[in-house]
């Protein structure tokens, strides 16, 4: 069983009393969560140091404008927090975050973590054109009655890793009374310290499992859908050029990934450059070369550098310019290097990444 | 405008086109390769799945009939095409390059910052109707193919990105050749030379340059006077909407930095930007104070300090292409705010960037004249 505190207010009330008590009582120096920046309402993490401001905090706004572990990466890099803070961030971006500490990116040291049960967010275009705003009251509908609210992101509606791992406290959203109440599970002693003191009743429950199994079948159904649709298309080389043929090759994808850390990617850095004699010698073999040259190459190298660690955040989908399904090719692929394994990337800091650790019974297989 | 007619030959060729004219100008490459006046062409070619179009650097003459020279889309800048092919080298491939005029003058200007090697490259633009934004292409192909060609035979600029829209040097001849099909009889177009380069080329054609090309002369200048008030109007509208710092907090709000607009810019091509270097990167203690003296900040910060940065970076070469805004996720128009950005940078100095290759960059280049501003300023 595990510790919770029921707020008897609406979810959305009884997260922002809890962010204020936090900082209103010292127990953390800033607050990393969702948060209204203009008045046309665009919405950006922010850093929140004043309870004051967290009257513009939207914590569960159903978008990702960036995944939030690229954020608490930039925010540890020189080192650990130098003051307590939480964030509030989605599963995905929890396990993006910790994937990168495990890549010495940055430090969950002072970081306590607040998330939640995720019913997914809209594709970004989707806040632009006013479509996340119109639709927020039939989003929480869907979430609270456990079904999958409609226009979601592929990425988001064919997730199955919608509970966190590891965070201190998990604010139970899917399938909940969210008009009502607010559960927050406090699954760690961190959780457990810092609601000391905050109103609300003490309950030990666990997740409600039949509910949560409904909420994942429902997104594996539309997840072998979504599979399928790509087998067709993804099918050997020819298929890769058919999807990949539009890439403009901005690398967007890239630089928006959680997991993509390196401040010269190898597709960016002098090694891949062609010199005229690359040119020469390649149009001596073909009659035509596509320049820039190595659109495929990027794509298949990225996926070979990063889906052991991919998290389908989705983020990669988000800036695509040209609409190609990055995320689902990368989450289909991910999923089969990290079955090889039996690693889901994020779930625990400690454990290491399959790729830079060795078991002893693979070296045997090696000398056969 | 004055230099730019000055650079203009007065007399031009006139091609029969009875073929069609991008089955002419096909036919006009073809000849070239044969008679090696080019070894490769530099080109836009249709993708495999058919969605999009790539540049194809093409030896194999046969595969120029698959050639699109003026394709609806902008999906890379070919500056970035040129610069990927010459930039650690001339090569020993005599290479023509067939693109828009603002890929041109991005090639120039790339030349100017050492990007490229023009020794032996012919550059060959063609008057441009504009692109549609990708994503409306995107959306349907096919019809998107149709509705181009439609607009473009009518010169209808209706359904063009924005800043095509507003671009008064869609026909700027600033390269080696120029394709102008613009004031051309039924069936013809004309031929434009711009260099000893280009005259070199056109000879072993047995291309005469001795054909009166006002009727051409004549259609742009009309066009382009009419895009400038267009433009003019267009910047003052966007001047008042964007117009000071809290306005302008609030164009850029949605901004999720990642870097699109600057990666596809041709002008932007520094390896690593100083908007991603060590430089923006903080220790927690820091976020932490502007935090608390702010009571909050936006995480990451400095979305905007990126923007004026890389404005003041490339501001003055900038050639209002576009690529910017087709890449952008969230629709910010950047291209339109960096074209009215670029417009007054390079008024400045009284210089178009891309137009003339022996022209110096602004920010390289010291008059006599700065020197005493500078010593008045002193006084």
């Amino acid at each position: 069983m595990t510790k919770v505190l029921k707020i008897n207010k609406s979810t959305e009330q009884g997260i922002l009393d809890l962010l204020k008590f936090l900082l209103e009582k010292g127990k953390v120096k800033g607050i990393f969560t969702l948060k209204k920046i203009n008045k046309d309402g665009s919405v950006a993490y922010s850093l929140i140091a004043k309870p004051d401001e967290l009257k513009y905090a939207v914590p569960f706004y159903p978008l990702m404008p960036v995944n939030a572990g690229k954020l608490l990466s930039r925010f540890s890099l020189k080192g650990s927090s130098s003051k307590p803070v939480a964030a509030v961030v989605r599963p995905c971006e929890l396990r993006g975050f910790i994937e990168l500490v495990k890549r010495e990116q940055g430090s969950l040291e002072n970081i306590f973590f607040i998330s939640s049960t995720c019913g997914g967010v809209y594709p970004i275009d989707k806040s632009v054109d006013g479509t996340v705003e119109k639709n927020l009251s039939k989003y929480w509908d869907a979430v609270k009655k456990g079904e999958l609210p409609a226009e979601l992101r592929p990425a988001c509606r064919s997730c199955e890793e919608f509970i966190p791992y590891a965070a201190d406290m998990t604010v139970d959203l899917i399938g909940n009374n969210i008009d009502k109440q607010c559960m927050i599970f406090l699954n760690t002693k961190n959780g457990e310290e810092l609601t000391k003191g905050m109103d609300g009743e003490l309950l030990e429950k666990e997740i409600n499992k039949e509910k949560i199994d409904k909420f994942r079948s429902k997104r594996g159904a539309e997840k072998k859908k979504l599979f399928d649709e790509l087998d067709v298309k993804m099918d050997g080389m020819d298929g890769l050029i058919k999807i990949f043929g539009k890439c403009i090759g901005c690398h967007g994808c890239m630089r928006v990934c959680p997991i993509c850390y390196c401040k010269l990617c190898e597709f960016e850095s002098p090694d891949s450059e062609y010199k005229p004699s690359n040119y020469e010698s390649d149009l001596k073999k073909r009659g035509g070369l596509r320049v820039p040259p190595g659109t495929i190459y990027f794509q298949l190298g990225r996926l070979s550098h990063i889906s052991i660690s991919c998290v389908s955040c989705g983020a990669c989908d988000d800036v695509c310019p040209v609409d190609i399904p990055v995320a689902m090719i990368f989450k289909k692929v991910g999923e089969s290097v990290q079955k090889m394994f039996d690693y889901i990337p994020g779930k625990d800091v400690e454990e290491d990444i399959p790729l830079v650790t060795f078991e002893k019974e693979e070296f045997a297989e090696v000398e056969e | 405008m004055s230099k730019l007619k000055d650079n203009l030959k007065s007399k031009g060729a006139v091609i029969s086109a009875k073929t069609g004219t991008k089955e002419s100008i096909i036919d006009f490459l073809k000849k070239a390769m044969d008679k090696g006046v080019f070894d490769a062409v530099l080109i836009p070619m249709r993708v495999p799945a058919g969605d999009s179009f790539a540049y194809v650097l093409i030896k194999d003459k046969s595969l120029l009939k698959d050639s699109f020279p003026l394709p609806p889309v902008m999906s890379v800048q070919g500056a970035k095409a040129v610069s990927s092919l010459t930039r650690l080298g001339k090569g020993n491939m005599k290479i023509a390059t067939v693109m828009r005029p603002c890929e041109t003058r991005a090639t120039i200007e790339l030349t100017k910052l050492g990007q490229t090697n023009l020794e032996n490259i012919t550059l060959i633009s063609m008057d441009c109707p504009g692109v549609l934004p990708i994503s409306d292409f995107l959306d349907d192909p096919n019809k998107g193919m149709k509705l181009f060609n439609d607009a473009a035979k009518k010169w209808d600029d209706e359904i063009m990105r924005p800043v095509c829209q507003i671009c008064d040097k869609s026909s700027m001849v600033a390269g080696d050749i120029h394709i102008g099909t613009l004031g051309a009889k039924k069936d013809t177009f004309f031929i434009i030379s711009n260099s000893q380069k280009g005259n070199d080329a056109l000879e072993k054609l047995d291309i005469k340059l001795k054909e009166n090309i006002d009727s051409w002369q004549a259609k742009i200048k009309d066009i382009s006077e009419e895009k400038q008030k267009k433009r003019k109007k267009a910047h003052n509208d966007l001047k008042s909407e964007i117009g000071g710092l809290d306005n302008l907090l609030d164009t850029f709000s949605r901004c999720i930095n990642c870097h699109n607009c600057m990666k596809v810019c041709p002008i932007c091509y520094c390896r690593l930007c100083y908007f991603d270097s060590d430089k923006v990167k903080h220790p927690s203690e820091d976020y932490l104070q502007r935090a608390e003296s702010k009571g909050s900040i936006r995480f990451l910060p400095d979305t905007l300090l990126f923007q004026t940065g890389r404005m003041m970076h490339m501001s003055h070469s900038c050639v209002s292409c576009g690529a910017c805004e087709d890449a952008c996720p969230v629709s910010i128009p950047v291209a339109q705010i960096f074209s009215m950005i670029a417009d007054e940078t390079q008024g400045l100095f009284d210089y178009v960037s891309g137009r003339d290759i022996e022209e110096p960059l602004p920010l390289v280049a010291y008059k006599e004249e700065e020197l005493h501003e500078m010593e008045d300023a002193n006084d």
